[in-house]
């Protein structure tokens, strides 16, 4: 090869590269949607089949006839809105690659468990996109899905989002670039999605945004008004395209003070709810706190806003106290000392290491003695329903 | 396409590279590397590691795979044609061609005639160890010299080194006896030799019986490219190895390294011994001979079980010795053509991976395939299009332009040949020289289908039991969260199954081979010349 044709391969090469390198960035987004999106509807539909498949066989028609009254508000989110009952729900941590731990837990309490929870993160991963799979999974199971959809901003990738600020900065004020429409292009695509999927959905946004230490959608990178107006965002974006099955909780972390002024307006929440969970000796700066100590101090507060009150994340390690004694104790009254409670979310984690350094079990279902104090408590609240 | 442009009978020249060729090869190469590089990034990830033994052993396994898809590209992108030399008058050039007990006489008459009507001046000689009268009067009937050769150790090698001491030509073309060469042959590679450094000249492999048969067309699909733009990107590369057949010698290069090499893949070891030794080759992309693919699948294992064997040897023996007198590129040439034939063993965990899942729930990796298509899918485009778009330098693109999907059936059906060769390589047994069958045998379909029909039966007792399990055991709750997963293994599964229905395929047609033989309708006087 001459001389003059060599340079002209070389800068073929580098030209080409950098065509290649702007084809393949653009590749990355454009394909994740059809090609990952054809890929998840097969998915679907395979799994759709194989469970219709499964229900024909079953001579009990599965989970969700055993569930059968509570049918109304498995497909009427505006029911949902205003149960007349407590509902039951659970977060087991073997979400969400399977619920069987759910159902297990059913077993042990021997009480149906109409809501189950589980969390999912904003941002680029396909598992960061709209669950489809496991929200349809729930709802096929015979229950109502509820997610906790926590506003991580720092796992979009600059390099998909170029006008996005850098990561070690974008935290900082994140709400008010909410509230701005700056994640628009995220938020639409889940809304759309949620509207698709068009059964009830509980959404938990940005939950304990009032405490400083844990979350980054936190005080100490938020004002309050951005939050309330991040809030008021996300839920006009919803509504913009129709995502009216889906209910929205608003849910503070009771222990700080201030967290009233979190709240974004009735127009704009469907339940109040927090968490309530007896960490006992084992934190610094906890102790052993009865559940009237933790949720019933804070009670008159929630219930004022006048929505439904959910205890979204319930339970009590077993150091330093009696536990037995501490679920009797909570459950015992439950429905009469605090009348607006309508939904009770059992924490069933079993390593739970997102507060401290050690392993913390939260699990009931591995400890028959409590399954049967729970059991004997919330039995009772749930009339008419055949157990699992 | 005319029938004119399809005639397996004329001379044939792959087409020259002009420089927007260069770069176009140059921008894919370019794209498909980039491609490979996040792929690279994506697998490599510490999340992905499910089961560290297995997920090193996949990755092994697959990275082999995608690196000699790469190996490929950098080859096209230094695809070169040599200028065509005449050969000038005058030359003493010799022609071997070697008979062996069992090998059809009526072949050797189309062969010896087709010699006889080479027009570069030269003798033919017949190496011969039949102890067939018949040999030697079909030799002097078409003016070749004969030569019984009997009883020499090295088979085919063993009598070109004993012919090379009785004759005294100083070039030797080296003629498979089921090759029949075109008039034009000697006239189109003598010239390359006009360069006292050049060792050896191998001119493109082509054949003429592969409408005959599924696995004839497979066996030659599996070397069209390799006889275009790969080696032709090995002569741009100084790397044109000697492979196959018809390769013509300069004697003085085969005398500095001993003779020709022996061992079932000595036209290799001759090869890397010419180059270590400084020798410089020259690849002639023209079809100037059509020659025998295997027809029978029986037939084909043989010779694939023989080259597996041959190829590792130069692989373990002539690589380590010589690799310090070669070249930086005669080094990556000799180690990619040595491990081709593992293959087998990669083919063979991709095989295992998938029911390994289905029966007991291990997993190597813990990838989202959709995450893992997103990276994957733009390094096998980048594959698909390089090998199209480099079929435009096929030595007869007419006739061997195509996706050779049957090439990739036989190759796939082989794996139990190629692993059973890499083992025997592993552990130096030896296999016996068997020349490569000129007619096709009648084989018996179980003997060679049940490693695939074993797979059938494997594959349908899994999904069996896969459709069992979840209609009836699995619990309710993870049924449909995990069924993508299962499934999507269930997919993996059906793969190979579907690929080795064609080697069921092949040995279902193998029980009756094509009636006659394909030399029969060869009318030597009218082949060679421009289309």
């Amino acid at each position: 090869m001459k001389r003059r044709h060599r340079v002209l391969v070389a800068v073929a090469v580098v030209v080409g590269s950098i065509a290649a390198v702007l084809l393949l960035t653009s590749l990355g987004t454009s394909t994740r949607g059809p090609l990952s999106g054809l890929i998840e509807r097969i998915g679907a539909g395979v799994g759709a089949i194989e469970y219709a498949a499964r229900r024909t066989l079953s001579r009990t028609g599965g989970r969700a006839a055993q569930l059968a009254a509570f049918a109304p508000y498995r497909t009427d989110a505006d029911r949902l809105r205003r149960p007349d009952r407590v509902l039951l729900g659970a977060y087991e941590s073997g979400l969400p690659a399977t619920l069987e731990g759910v159902g297990e837990l059913e077993g042990a309490l021997g009480v149906p468990l109409p809501l189950i929870h589980f969390y999912a993160a904003w941002g680029d991963k396909p598992e960061q996109q709209f669950p489809l799979r496991i929200v349809r999974a729930i709802w096929d199971y015979g229950s109502v899905p509820m997610v906790t959809w926590e506003p991580w901003l720092s796992d979009f990738e600059n390099t998909l989002h170029p006008d996005l600020p850098l990561r070690a900065v974008r935290e900082r004020q994140g709400m008010r670039a909410v509230a701005d429409g700056t994640y628009d292009f995220y938020i639409n695509r889940w809304a759309a999605a949620a509207a698709a999927f068009g059964k009830p959905l509980l959404v938990r946004f940005g939950h304990e945004m009032n405490d400083g230490y844990r979350y980054p959608w936190g005080p100490q990178n938020n004002a309050r008004e951005d939050y309330v107006a991040a809030w008021q965002h996300v839920v006009d974006r919803f509504r913009a395209v129709g995502a009216t099955n889906v209910l929205w909780v608003w849910s503070p972390h009771v222990a700080y003070e201030g967290w009233q002024s979190y709240y974004p307006g009735d127009a704009y929440v469907d339940w109040t709810a927090t968490g309530a969970l007896n960490y006992g000796p084992i934190a610094q700066w906890s102790e052993w706190w009865t559940f009237a100590e933790i949720f019933g101090s804070r009670y008159a507060a929630l219930e004022a806003f006048g929505k439904p009150v959910m205890v979204a994340e319930f339970g009590s390690l077993a150091v330093g106290g009696d536990r037995a004694q501490w679920y009797r104790d909570a459950l015992a009254t439950l429905p009469v000392d605090y009348p607006a409670v309508r939904a009770l979310l059992f924490f069933e984690v079993g390593r739970d290491r997102t507060v401290t350094y050690q392993e913390l079990d939260w699990t009931v279902r591995t400890d028959s003695a409590i399954a049967q104090v729970i059991g004997a408590a919330v039995g009772p609240w749930a009339p008419g329903v055949r157990r699992p | 396409m005319s029938t004119a442009a399809r005639d397996p009978w004329h001379h044939r020249i792959a087409r020259p590279l002009r420089l927007r060729h260069r770069l176009l090869l140059g921008a894919l190469t370019g794209f498909g590397l980039i491609a490979v590089a996040r792929l690279v990034d994506f697998w490599f990830r510490a999340e992905h590691v499910a089961s560290p033994v297995l997920f090193a052993v996949l990755s092994i396994a697959f990275w082999y795979g995608v690196s000699r898809i790469v190996l490929s590209w950098v080859a096209y992108t230094r695809v070169r044609r040599p200028e065509h030399v005449a050969a000038p008058d005058g030359l003493r050039v010799a022609i071997f061609t070697t008979s062996s007990p069992g090998e059809p006489l009526a072949m050797f008459e189309k062969t010896l005639a087709a010699c006889a009507r080479i027009d570069y001046p030269h003798t033919t000689y017949l190496l011969d160890d039949t102890r067939d009268p018949r040999f030697r009067e079909c030799a002097e009937r078409h003016g070749a010299v004969w030569l019984e050769l009997v009883g020499l150790p090295g088979a085919k090698a063993g009598k070109i080194n004993g012919a090379l001491a009785r004759v005294t030509e100083d070039f030797v073309l080296v003629l498979d006896p089921d090759h029949i060469p075109f008039p034009e042959f000697l006239g189109r590679v003598l010239g390359q030799f006009d360069d006292p450094r050049v060792g050896f000249v191998q001119v493109a492999q082509a054949y003429y019986n592969q409408p005959r048969s599924f696995v004839a067309r497979g066996a030659a699909e599996q070397t069209y490219a390799f006889y275009g733009p790969v080696q032709m990107g090995l002569h741009g590369i100084g790397s044109a190895v000697a492979i196959g057949a018809n390769c013509t010698f300069r004697r003085t290069a085969l005398e500095s390294i001993g003779g020709h090499g022996v061992g079932l893949a000595e036209d290799l070891v001759t090869s890397i011994r010419l180059h270590a030794a400084g020798w410089r080759s020259v690849y002639v992309p023209e079809v100037v001979s059509r020659g025998l693919v295997p027809e029978d699948l029986g037939s084909f294992y043989k010779q694939q079980l023989k080259w597996a064997r041959g190829v590792y040897e130069v692989a373990f023996s002539e690589l380590p010795r010589l690799f310090r007198r070669l070249t930086g590129w005669q080094r990556l040439t000799y180690l990619t053509i040595g491990t081709y034939y593992l293959f087998g063993v990669t083919a063979a965990l991709f095989l295992v991976f998938p029911y390994l899942y289905l029966w007991t729930g291990i997993l190597p990796a813990a990838m989202l395939f959709q995450r893992f298509l997103v990276d994957a899918v733009p390094v096998a485009a980048s594959g698909v299009v390089m090998y199209m778009v480099a079929q435009q330098w096929l030595a007869h693109p007419a006739i061997e332009r195509g996706t050779h999907w049957r090439g990739l059936v036989l190759k796939f059906a082989s794996w139990p040949v190629f692993l059973a060769g890499t083992l025997l390589a592993v552990g130096r047994a030896e296999i016996p020289y068997i020349p490569t069958a000129k007619e096709a045998q009648r084989g018996r379909f179980l003997r060679l289908a049940w490693p695939q029909l074993l797979l059938f039966a494997v594959y349908a007792g899994t999904v069996a039991r896969v459709i069992v399990v979840r209609l009836y055991e699995t619990g309710e709750g993870a049924l449909q969260l995990s069924s993508q997963a299962v499934w999507g293994m269930v997919g993996f599964a059906t793969l190979p199954v579907i690929l080795a229905a064609g080697a069921v395929y092949a040995a279902w047609q193998s029980r009756h081979p094509a009636p006659g033989n394909p030399w029969d309708a060869i009318d030597v006087t009218g082949i060679g010349g421009e289309a």
